[in-house]
């Protein structure tokens, strides 16, 4: 069969409308999810039992089980549970940033855990109150060592964030879909979908690395 | 709020059907990546560019698409691009075989980089080929410690696994998803689908927190 390619620049403005809903649907999420995981992160160091014990289940229960079950249960359940109309765009906002929360808390409590015992040590030793140990010596480092993670999880989300499409959300994936149902040609409408996943994930991918070089230079460890 | 709980119009026989389909799939694509995972790594570390290039753009390209457009992908045009035409269930398979095919390999890649130098140096030392420094070197010690990143590659493939019920191969989700709608009981059945994946997940999880801790004891 011939495959024929230029048909693609006949759909190119619903696929860049579609491209556009997966970009915005992404950083909306990032901003949210990161902000979540943040303070998730540290109610699971935090000294109250309740506080861990919640934060814990919530982590563990959006890992162990697959974004697709949760984006179902948030567009379907949900509703009917809080008893009000959620729209598409909104459920796929609390879907995403639930599972980004998930991931990234678990980024910012391993590098909360990395920095070592030495430097609490040397606080005390120089005197610091508790509140310059947090915000001058343990956030910054925290943060530092958390963002090469936090850059992959920004890359797994805009990867789940195609799942959005079996709810019948217009996202690239879907755009992509109805193309190549409605012109019968899968090879080059689904091809493309995902070179441009690629174009974008892959030098984020590498970014990633990049900035994990200079973080380790930066720490010298 | 007003609703009130039903499980009793939940039938347990088809999600039953369906979590043995997941369960196959699982087995199925992880003895695929686990097995090829090792040579893919192989190639991609190779020193020849004809080798090492489409290895690594296979790998690149698994890992940077979402595994919804493969599989969709997968299911669309490879019965149009090589006019074969198999199950559903094979497709399956293979598609996320390939998936985490990919993934594996960049774990036992890892793995393979941090086989310490002074090993491969007495091999050479006792005078063993290349061919008898991989298997007798560095494949033991490399799969052992990428075991935790296997782990967690397996069971992530466990969750991906749902997604073929988008391409109506009949798993866990699937059945969820004609059992949510024939019912009415989309929060019934979604809440019970989702602690069965959890159910298997968490485990997993679990074990490999356990060796992962294990393994930094062993190496402090």
């Amino acid at each position: 069969m011939a495959l024929d390619f230029s048909i693609i620049l006949r759909f190119q403005e619903a696929l860049l409308l579609g491209l556009w809903m997966t970009v915005k649907l992404t950083l909306i999420c990032i901003v949210l999810g990161c902000s979540l995981g943040f303070f998730i992160g540290l109610a699971r160091t935090s000294r109250s039992a309740l506080l861990r014990a919640v934060s814990s289940v919530y982590v563990e229960f959006f890992r162990g089980t697959p974004v697709l079950v949760q984006l179902f249960w948030i567009f379907f359940c949900l509703p009917l549970i809080l008893g009000v109309e959620l729209s598409n765009l909104t459920s796929g906002v609390i879907a995403l940033t639930l599972y980004m929360g998930a991931i990234t808390s678990e980024t910012f409590r391993a590098s909360l855990k990395s920095i070592g015992p030495e430097q609490l040590d040397a606080c005390v030793a120089l005197g610091l109150p508790r509140r310059v140990q947090v915000t001058n010596v343990i956030l910054p480092q925290a943060v530092l060592r958390a963002v090469p993670t936090l850059l992959s999880n920004c890359v797994s989300l805009f990867k789940e964030s195609a799942l959005v499409s079996a709810v019948g959300m217009a996202d690239l994936m879907f755009v992509g879909q109805n193309i190549s149902n409605n012109t019968a040609r899968p090879i080059e409408v689904l091809t493309v979908v995902a070179l441009i996943y690629f174009l974008i994930a892959f030098p984020l991918t590498r970014a990633v690395t990049l900035v994990e070089r200079r973080v380790l230079t930066k720490l010298a460890i | 709020m007003g609703y009130s709980f039903d499980f009793q119009s939940v039938s347990f026989g088809p999600l039953w059907e369906g979590l043995m389909v997941t369960l196959e799939l699982t087995v199925a694509a992880n003895i695929i990546g686990v097995v090829l995972g090792f040579p893919l790594a192989l190639l991609i570390m190779s020193r020849f560019a004809p080798v090492r290039l489409p290895a690594m753009l296979f790998v690149e390209f698994f890992r940077c698409t979402p595994a919804i457009v493969q599989i969709v992908w997968f299911f669309y045009c490879v019965p149009m691009l090589f006019n074969v035409f198999l199950g559903s269930m094979t497709m399956g398979i293979l598609a996320l075989g390939l998936n985490l095919m990919a993934f594996n390999a960049e774990a036992y890649r890892a793995a393979i980089q941090a086989v310490p130098r002074e090993q491969l140096d007495a091999g050479i030392a006792l005078g063993l080929n290349p061919l008898q420094r991989t298997l007798y070197i560095v494949l033991p010690t490399a799969v052992r410690a990428s075991i935790p990143v296997l782990l967690t590659n397996g069971i992530g493939i466990f969750q991906q696994t749902a997604l073929v019920a988008i391409v109506a191969v009949q798993d866990l989700m699937y059945q969820a998803k004609t059992l949510a709608t024939e019912t009415y009981r989309p929060i019934e059945t979604f809440t019970l689908v989702a602690l069965v994946y959890f159910a298997v997940s968490f485990p997993v999880s679990q074990v490999v927190g356990y060796l992962e801790r294990r393994r930094q004891l062993m190496m402090s």
